[in-house]
């Protein structure tokens, strides 16, 4: 007889072996399935949209949030730089309008003189 | 990606079969279920995404470390029993419920007539003992080959060996059980 045929025919006692497990051990293997099947994780769908395994959708969901964290301080300096360009420039008409409305002449503050006058201390 | 249904399913077609490859392995009821207890529940938490069609290799996969993890634990165990047992702090269990280690019949299967079915007893305990007599390795090669039917590549895989190791196992566990078998006057 060789290998498989031997082995061909010991299977039908291996099997009935494994039938002729006591009712206890029976009952027994059954509640540890039943708390093994609680432990499965049923898959999720990653933003509503594809199904993925729940350890999957949460590393993917986790590099997103870890990406989003990486762009937020570029994200935030830049902001910052934009509203304080757009504080920081002078409306050209609106100093046209000042010197325009001030009692002195335009013409003085070409005035060398008076840009000396100006810088001395008064007495 | 297996559903629970389909995990379930796998589970209960292997779990009498794992149980009593523990058995053959660890020579204990309560070791071999704790270890298959053990490898469903991994296999649940760790690779339940994982298609249908790998969860026997997987299972299996598991199952024989968790055998390998349990013989570990054992003889931790047993160093330091034979440690303390040696300094006199080993007490022996004389307040054991025998009711505990009472076995009782399992009145589920149709007994056929009495010679018969001492004969079938008799012929079903020669193999169980034979095979838990084979060398570990030996007995792992044979059960996945030709109880779980994989074949010599998964065997290999799962026993983390060569194919050619699988061979070797499987055709000395092979011969080792016909010898025991024929030496008891068993023809298969």
């Amino acid at each position: 007889m060789n290998e498989k045929e031997f082995a061909r025919k010991l299977r039908p006692w291996l099997e009935k072996s494994a039938e002729q497990v006591g009712q206890i051990q029976a009952t027994r293997l059954r509640s540890a399935r039943l708390r093994a099947l609680d432990a499965v994780r049923e898959p999720e769908r990653l933003l509503g949209l594809v199904p993925v395994s729940a350890g999957m959708a949460q590393t993917i969901r986790y590099s997103i949030v870890q990406r989003t964290l990486l762009w937020l301080p570029l994200v935030a300096l830049l902001t910052t730089l934009a509203f304080q360009s757009t504080l920081g420039e002078p409306d050209p008409g609106e100093i046209d309008a000042q010197l325009l409305t001030q009692e002195l002449p335009p013409d003085a503050y070409l005035d060398q003189d008076f840009r000396t006058w100006l810088a001395k201390p008064q007495g | 990606m297996a559903t629970r249904k389909e995990i379930s399913d796998f589970l209960a077609s292997v779990e009498r079969r794992a149980f009593k490859q523990c058995v053959f392995s660890v020579h204990d009821e309560e070791g071999a279920h704790d270890i298959v207890q053990d490898a469903m529940m991994r296999l649940a938490e760790k690779y339940s995404g994982r298609p249908p069609a790998e969860l026997p290799l997987l299972f299996q996969r598991i199952l024989q470390n968790a055998i390998r993890d349990y013989f570990r634990r054992s003889k931790v165990r047993s160093t330091w029993t034979t440690l303390l047992s040696g300094m006199g702090l080993g007490g022996e269990d004389d307040d054991a419920d025998p009711l505990e280690t009472l076995e009782i019949e399992d009145s589920g299967s149709v007994p056929a007539g009495p010679a018969e079915r001492l004969e079938q007893s008799q012929v079903m305990e020669a193999i169980e003992d034979a095979v838990k007599a084979l060398p570990e390795r030996q007995r792992e090669a044979f059960m996945l080959r030709y109880w779980e039917e994989f074949d010599v590549s998964e065997t290999a895989k799962v026993m983390g060996c060569s194919e050619g190791s699988v061979k070797t196992h499987c055709s000395r566990a092979t011969h080792a059980l016909a010898k025991v078998l024929r030496s008891k006057g068993i023809t298969l």
